[in-house]
């Protein structure tokens, strides 16, 4: 196929799916069941050839206000719920050494399994002056998305895998959550605490060790987080970490967050053969 | 065999690997990869900054308090596993693995030390 025409075949074909509008006149541009719900925020800002805001709104709650025009996301002039939003909203004009900043933005706001609307209008400050900003087929290329979807995008989600904080008939069962993981570790998790959450304070293993993973913890919990999210798609995803010489034998520190709980624990031998059943269980 | 042959093995071996990259991490470059998963150099930096976080603070300063320097890391999402393994002898050199919830992970593990092993010695 011509290269020329997918953008005009990408376009029909966006024409042509149903579109849901709501009250307010914002339309839903992402379903819960969506894979890739950052991808449809991108196409959206690269159909826009005029100069326009608009407002990308999650379910969740996070907002996020762009102005946009011919295909680039010129500047930030809003962000609501979304965690260090202040360098591209301090931006006159978005530049390469924001692209990074912003892709956080867009995952933040355009987080799996909740609904994305998008409510255009008129283009924020700056008027329509011509402005450089950040291509939107840049941003697409880092996260490897095709921007030309000429045909339904993948299967989707299973709304079921929703990652959420077990409730407490299910903590009191031992059967999801970071309790449901340490159980799943079984005898390998020597030692374990969890802060945060409706988990917090449970604990298993010799006192010693669990009082020196909660002096850690305490000293080093902010900076847990960060690590953490580095390491996520987006701030304050699920995660579990372990970390060890080997991960076979001796010992390895395991760390990991759901919600807003962080398990902190010591592996005793094999950290690699119970762990993705382990983790799987407290995703459950 | 080079590197990036090498590399074909694990994915050869085990089809639930997306990614398998060989890097320096210290010039913070991947060197090599291979694998079914699409990616741009953007996306490769990325997964070598993930590697060197991985192995920094504050976890890293946990284990080694507790029981010397970790070389091996696997970290699990919602969607994939991604297993960063440094050589014992030269910690620069590492392997960076982005791989499916389905992978035999103690198989894997041994797999791409055995490989990192062969591809720090050759070189």
């Amino acid at each position: 196929m011509n290269r020329g025409t997918l953008p005009i075949l990408a376009r029909l074909h966006s024409l042509q799916t149903a579109t849901r509008i709501l009250p307010g006149g914002g339309r839903v541009i992402s379903e819960a069941t969506d894979r890739n719900p950052v991808a449809q925020l991108l196409r959206v800002a690269n159909e826009t050839m005029l100069a326009r805001s608009l407002r990308f709104v999650s379910s969740a709650g996070p907002s996020l206000t762009l102005d946009v025009a011919g295909r680039r996301i010129l500047r930030v002039t809003d962000a609501q719920g979304l965690v260090d939003a202040e360098i591209c909203l301090g931006a006159e004009v978005l530049e390469d050494e924001h692209k990074d900043e912003l892709i956080k933005l867009f995952q933040g706001v355009a987080a799996l399994r909740h609904e994305l609307h998008v409510v255009s209008g008129p283009v924020g400050r700056g008027g329509e002056e011509v402005s450089v900003g950040l291509p939107v087929a840049l941003l697409a290329d880092l996260l490897l998305i095709e921007l030309n979807v000429t045909e339904p995008d993948e299967d989707p989600v299973e709304i079921v895998e929703e990652v959420a904080p077990p409730t407490a008939e299910e903590i009191a069962a031992g059967e999801t959550g970071l309790s449901g993981f340490a159980a799943a570790m079984g005898p390998a998790l020597v030692a374990w605490l969890i802060a945060g959450g409706a988990e917090d304070g449970r604990t298993d293993g010799p006192e010693e060790m669990v009082s020196h993973l909660q002096g850690f913890l305490d000293d080093e919990r902010d900076a847990l987080e960060r690590q953490f999210d580095i390491l996520s798609a987006t701030p304050g995803e699920a995660i579990c970490m372990i970390l060890g010489a080997t991960l076979v034998e001796g010992h390895s520190i395991v760390g990991a967050r759901l919600g807003p709980a962080i398990l902190l624990g010591v592996i005793e031998g094999d950290a690699t053969t119970a762990t993705l059943a382990a983790w799987k269980a407290a995703l459950r | 065999m080079g590197v990036t042959e090498s590399l074909g093995t694990v994915v050869k071996a085990f089809p639930q690997a997306r990614l398998v990259a060989f890097a320096d991490l210290s010039s913070r470059m991947i060197l090599a990869s291979t694998g079914p998963q699409s990616t741009t150099q953007e996306y490769l930096d990325r997964l070598c900054d993930q590697a060197r976080t991985s192995f920094d603070d504050p976890l890293f300063a946990l284990s080694v308090e507790a029981f010397g320097e970790p070389n091996a890391s696997v970290i699990m999402g919602p969607d994939t596993v991604r297993i960063f393994l440094r050589s014992d002898v030269e910690p620069a050199d590492a392997l960076c693995c982005i791989c499916d919830h389905g992978i035999d992970l103690p198989a894997f593990v041994a797999k791409i030390r055995s490989t990192l092993e062969s591809i720090t010695h050759a070189g």
